[in-house]
């Protein structure tokens, strides 16, 4: 009798303690847990690693397509090939030779900086974006006389086999439409 | 005579008092001392406390048995509790960092188009704000100063105070109106109440009853959410 009581006395604070440690940590762990799931899980974090992919490679797209030099002119013009899909990657493989030919005659090099770029619509699924870059533009003439031009486009993209690529290119218009956006 | 009990003494007092007694007093003691002790122990206290001799030294046996298999198990428990909490801890330390690890990547961070509605917000509000600041006619800058009061702030508010003196300095002398329009806005990076926007404008000039002529400008907007709305911080040309 005597010992009974003095045992669950004894034991009944260590138990308590040690119960309150271990819910204490499993709650710790459940809510970690929990947080982690939710990361991992969240669809934005994907979406904006494809929104960041779709940026990367559409501001590189867009310098491909607005850099040229009439000594490597078919290198340049495969370059563009690559960098592009669809509609725009049509338009350039049936006008190629006929390019080709102008800058060649024209020996002019044409260099592109991308300044600022940035997606403004994304689909995620069906894997189409569009996106704004500012560029500045140089080019070289064949008596070495370099001009700076400030370029503004807007950029459609397609995601092809896990790859983006410019699908569409054009200058953002001047004073056209009053509903821009 | 003397012989015959020095004779017969001799061997029966030699064997007595030596060896003999001495084997008999040890063999004696030895076999009386033990079943002497084990008779008398057992049977005066089986009849005097028949409940408590087999208790005691059983129980005081027990009690050391208990004790020890009580601190072993004590021991067991304690060493389970610690490794499960141990075991949680680290656990949950694992999911924190491997959490961490996901939230911090900086694509993650950027809530640019994931956040849609503050992604909208900044956007407008700075298309709005750039329109306002840079519209004015003839009559004057006042309502455009007006504006920047309450759309700039840091740097680009010490920028535009610059830059309006000019205008107004200008405008004295010739009848120039200006109109400004974001046309296209994508937001760079968004994090928090920090925000950069890339901004493509047309700025529409007239001069008098002249023609209007329109030019192109690209910006990069630094903004900052104040709570209420995201004020311009910074401009820079493109």
């Amino acid at each position: 009798m005597k010992r009974l009581v003095r045992t669950t006395t004894g034991n009944r604070p260590a138990l308590a303690a040690a119960l309150v440690l271990t819910l204490v940590a499993g709650g710790f762990a459940a809510w970690q847990g929990q947080s982690w799931y939710a990361a991992a899980h969240d669809g934005s974090a994907a979406y904006a690693a494809q929104r960041d992919r779709a940026l990367a490679a559409g501001q590189q797209a867009v310098q491909n397509l607005n850099t040229l030099d009439h000594r490597r002119v078919d290198q340049g013009l495969d370059l563009w090939e690559s960098s592009t899909t669809g509609e725009l990657h049509k338009e350039l493989v049936e006008g190629r030779q006929q390019f080709a030919g102008q800058v060649k005659e024209a020996r002019t090099v044409t260099t592109a900086r991308v300044l600022s770029g940035a997606v403004t619509e994304l689909d995620d699924r069906a894997g189409r974006a569009r996106m704004l870059v500012a560029l500045r533009i140089t080019v070289t003439t064949s008596d070495a006389k370099s001009t700076d031009k400030d370029s503004r486009m807007l950029g459609e993209l397609t995601r092809v086999d896990g790859q983006w690529k410019l699908s569409g290119l054009g200058q953002a218009p001047v004073g056209g439409t009053a509903s821009g956006g | 005579m003397t012989r015959l009990p020095a004779d017969t003494t001799d061997p029966e007092t030699i064997p007595e008092t030596g060896p003999e007694t001495d084997l008999e007093a040890d063999s004696g003691k030895d076999a009386d001392t033990a079943p002497r002790a084990g008779r008398k122990d057992p049977e005066p206290r089986a009849g005097a406390e028949p409940g408590d001799t087999p208790e005691d030294p059983e129980s005081d046996g027990a009690d050391g048995e208990d004790d020890g298999e009580r601190r072993r198990t004590r021991t067991r428990r304690t060493a389970v509790v610690v490794t499960a909490v141990v075991a949680l801890l680290l656990g949950g330390g694992a999911f924190f960092h491997a959490a961490h690890q996901l939230r911090s990547t900086p694509s993650a961070q950027n809530r640019a188009l994931t956040d849609t509605e503050a992604t909208t917000r900044v956007g407008g509000d700075v298309a709005e704000g750039l329109a306002r600041i840079f519209s004015y006619t003839p009559a004057g800058t006042d309502s455009a100063e007006r504006s920047a009061r309450t759309v700039l702030t840091g740097r680009a508010a010490r920028q535009y105070q610059d830059l309006i003196a000019q205008v107004r300095t200008g405008l004295a002398g010739q009848k120039v109106s200006l109109t400004t329009q974001a046309v296209r806005t994508g937001v760079v990076e968004l994090d928090g109440d920090r925000a950069r926007v890339l901004v493509f404008l047309d700025q529409t000039s007239r001069r008098g009853k002249g023609a209007t002529s329109s030019v192109a400008a690209q910006l990069t907007v630094t903004a900052r959410f104040d709570g209420e709305r995201w004020l311009i911080a910074d401009i820079k040309a493109r």
